[in-house]
């Protein structure tokens, strides 16, 4: 696989930045190419849903693989990438570990991007209740970090950050985006911000860059 | 006669020390209040009404430089003692004077920061003794609710409690071979927060274990059983 992968891109959507993110700290180099997601619902046309039935960004094509699952798209890129290892625990309770997180995100912490895109994008939903769920959910990674903190574990799943990490990073990062503060999340924040320090680290809008 | 926390009526604990960085700023509500907690690049602690003087956007969401904070928004930067010294569209101005954010007296006592009004009369907290901070955990349920909970129940599942102190904004129990404290800070009519740290040597390990029962309280006082998912 000699080119770029291109991911098909929406600049406000949070699975879209993971994905950006995740190709920056992994040395990876994307074409991207431009979605309007909102308002113009692009995704939903007949271009987008050839590519991907699910009618969901982001989409990464890379010589003959089309990846659909946010999830996958971050593994792929880490294993591809110069610096992508780093982000792969070598041993077998580290890498199950990040797999436990990145499923969690996945499953379990899926809410705040559904709050986010009621909020921002237009999407339909219950507020209420995808706030709710959003706040239940970080309460459980805020006391997880609480006790990683005590472990000296930096991150969600060791001492090194992770593709889980960058995986579960906007989640937070931008929950201020649909009301939520960061207040309640001393643990998060703590977090964040080790996040903010990874070499190639990038923002988007919501994500100030303070640095 | 050492100081109580009697003495220090009008202070309030809102964060656990360590959990505010050097260089870093955060938000926090106190009786409705909104207020950036924050320190400068020497560890310094300040607390200012959490309003930028130009748009009223929140300060807490800006960043540190030096001994400044600096507003997300337009780049207004405030000096320690909170008067503007810096407006980015406007380089060359000598900014007058007037402009200030509304301050709050901030201090450091037993691992956390307190904070008074600043015409608040009487002492500030002075306790310098080391605590092992555990966590600072927000509850669905007003402060007498909370405190209700914590001084019956401690941290559900360490046992019975023990040699129960209350001591102006901060309450000491014992649980088995725990003591711990808690600062109490009202947020608003139906949010309170307790910032926990315990008392004497601790191991980290020890802290880890006792991050559950933290979240067993929470559950508790918001719903009124320990047990239930
Ligand atoms: S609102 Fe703070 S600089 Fe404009």
């Amino acid at each position: 696989m000699m080119t770029n992968p291109t991911l098909w891109n929406y600049d406000l959507d949070d699975a879209c930045y993971r994905v950006r993110l995740m190709a920056s700290l992994s040395g990876v180099t994307l074409d991207l190419r431009s979605v309007d997601a909102f308002p113009g619902n692009e995704h939903l046309g007949d271009e987008m849903l050839a590519l991907n039935p699910l009618g969901r960004l982001p989409v990464l094509e890379h010589g003959a693989l089309t990846l659909c699952q946010t999830e996958a798209i971050l593994l792929h890129l880490a294993r591809i990438g110069p610096r992508g290892a780093a982000f792969v625990p070598s041993d077998d309770a580290g890498a199950a570990r990040m797999r436990d997180w990145l499923f969690f995100g996945a499953r379990d912490l899926a809410a705040p991007s559904q709050a986010r895109a009621v909020a921002m994008l237009g999407a339909a939903g219950d507020a209420g209740a995808l706030n709710h769920a959003a706040r239940h959910g970080l309460r459980l990674l805020e006391d997880h970090m609480t006790a990683q903190g005590f472990r000296g574990q930096g991150f969600v799943a060791g001492a090194r950050a992770t593709v889980a990490d960058i995986a579960l990073f906007p989640a937070f990062a931008l929950c201020r985006d649909f009301n939520l503060d960061h207040d309640a999340f001393p643990a998060l924040r703590l977090w964040a911000r080790r996040v903010r320090q990874l070499d190639g680290f990038i923002t988007m809008p919501g994500i100030p860059d303070y640095h | 006669m050492p100081q109580t926390l009697n003495d220090t009526a009008g202070w309030a604990p809102l964060a656990l020390a360590s959990d505010i960085m050097t260089a870093t700023s955060a938000g926090t509500v106190w009786n409705g209040d909104e207020i950036v907690i924050w320190r400068d690049s020497a560890g310094r602690v300040h607390a200012w009404e959490d309003r930028c003087p130009h748009r009223g956007m929140k300060l807490s969401f800006g960043f540190v430089r030096g001994d400044r904070i600096a507003c997300l928004y337009h780049g207004w930067e405030y000096d320690s003692a909170a008067a503007c010294r810096y407006i980015p569209a406007h380089p060359e101005l000598d900014v007058p004077a007037t402009i200030r954010v509304a301050r709050y007296k901030a201090v450091e006592a037993l691992g956390m920061i307190w904070v008074a009004p600043l015409d608040q009369p009487g002492p500030a907290p002075v306790d310098q003794t080391q605590v092992n901070a555990l966590r600072s955990l927000q509850v669905d349920a007003p402060l007498a609710r909370l405190t209700q909970v914590f001084v019956t129940h401690g941290l559900p599942g360490l046992g019975l409690v023990r040699d129960v102190v209350a001591d102006g904004a901060v309450i000491r129990l014992t649980q088995g071979a725990v003591r711990l404290v808690a600062g109490l800070h009202p947020v608003d009519d139906a949010t309170s927060m307790l910032h926990i740290a315990v008392e004497g040597a601790c191991t980290q390990q020890a802290l880890a274990a006792l991050v559950p029962a933290t979240a067993a309280l929470r559950r508790l006082a918001e719903t009124g059983v320990a047990g239930a998912a």
